[in-house]
């Protein structure tokens, strides 16, 4: 009774002034962070993403030597190892967030929204008067802040020991090749967060969302040509910024557009599902 | 061809890499003692975190603690 009179002032004080819902938002947003610091989320995502990038210039490194140690080879034998450009490697370490960091994330992610909805601790906040939207965008605020802070450090350890120990790669081109892998993240953390809120398990959100994202990248390497303009494409287009240029522009503009408003587009959608279900429950 | 491996000139490049396992690790063994509750019996959980590098600490921050 008294919830859904709340609900009804809220919805008219909602439309208050917009500096009041803004400053809700930052609250919002500051409670969200306040929690990933508590469960060192802010302090082990970066870490692992860290130990990421290290490793690939490290083991490239020592290849012939891990070889030499344990691949049980005759004595004597001479490897012959083309030491492999540092964009390259910086590339590999591309591939490496694809796999293991974007599992990760995904995983730190996947509970968002439903976790908060399966204990009612979202219904509790949603009683307030604060919109659904603020809900749902300071859960993706802070999650970017966690993207964006685990990728840039971990890539810059991986820039800095690949130029230590392989070759160094000029930063605008790594910078360049970290906004567009960044822009990708951001793409999958907001399905992510999608899903969240569409299911109310957070491992099917975590499975559908690992699996949209997997069926996206098999489809851009079977067709190339056809797809390079969806956001799957922007993971080969960060690689191809740090090892060349990027050759089909025209293309990867749009990939840019189509992908910035696709998370705008699913944040919103991510509100509506969650405004509709919260006020059945 | 030497390949005789020098501690001293592996050392500096390899230590980061244990520092942050090692942070790692004990991160989690601080949670997993703070922990309530545990999937599962709490001293697997501190078995894994020791002897599965990496993985272990991480398995457990995304699976360990179970939240009512």
């Amino acid at each position: 009774m008294s919830s859904t009179a709340l609900r009804q002032k809220s919805s008219t004080e909602g439309k208050a002034s917009i500096s009041s819902s803004f400053s809700r938002y930052i609250v919002m947003v500051e409670k969200e962070l306040l929690e990933l610091v508590r469960s060192f989320k802010l302090l082990w995502v970066p870490l692992v993403f860290i130990l990421l990038g290290i490793m690939q210039p490290v083991t490239t490194y020592y290849m012939p030597v891990i070889l030499m140690q344990t691949g049980g080879l005759p004595e004597g034998t001479v490897i012959e190892m083309p030491m492999p450009l540092g964009a390259e490697v910086l590339a590999q370490t591309l591939q490496q967030f694809s796999t293991i960091g974007i599992l990760v994330l995904v995983l730190v992610c996947m509970g968002t929204v439903s976790s908060e909805r399966n204990s009612g601790a979202a219904s509790l906040i949603l009683v307030k008067p604060i919109s659904v939207l603020a809900f749902i965008g300071s859960k993706w605020t802070a999650m970017l802040i966690l993207t964006w802070g685990s990728l840039s450090t971990g890539y810059l350890a991986s820039w800095y020991y690949t130029g230590l120990l392989i070759g160094t790669v000029p930063f605008a081109k790594m910078a360049s090749s970290l906004l567009v892998y960044g822009l990708w993240l951001t793409f999958v953390i907001t399905v992510t967060i999608l899903f969240s809120s569409l299911l109310r398990s957070p491992a099917a959100a975590a499975f559908c969302a690992i699996g949209g994202t997997l069926a996206l990248s098999l489809l851009i390497s079977l067709f190339p040509k056809a797809l390079g303009w969806s956001p799957g494409a922007l993971s080969g287009f960060a690689s191809q910024a740090v090892v060349s240029e990027i050759t089909n522009s025209g293309r990867f503009g749009l990939a840019i557009v189509v992908t910035v408003i696709s998370i705008a587009v699913f944040v919103l959608i991510s509100s509506a599902v969650l405004k509709r279900s919260s006020t059945v429950d | 061809m030497n390949e005789s491996i020098e501690l001293s000139e592996i050392l500096p490049i390899i230590a980061p890499i244990i520092v942050i396992q090692l942070i790692l690790m004990v991160i989690a063994l601080i949670l997993c003692a703070k922990a309530e509750k545990t999937r599962g019996p709490k001293w697997v959980w501190v078995l894994i975190i020791i002897f599965v590098n990496l993985v272990g600490p991480i398995a457990f921050f995304i699976a360990g603690r179970r939240s009512d």
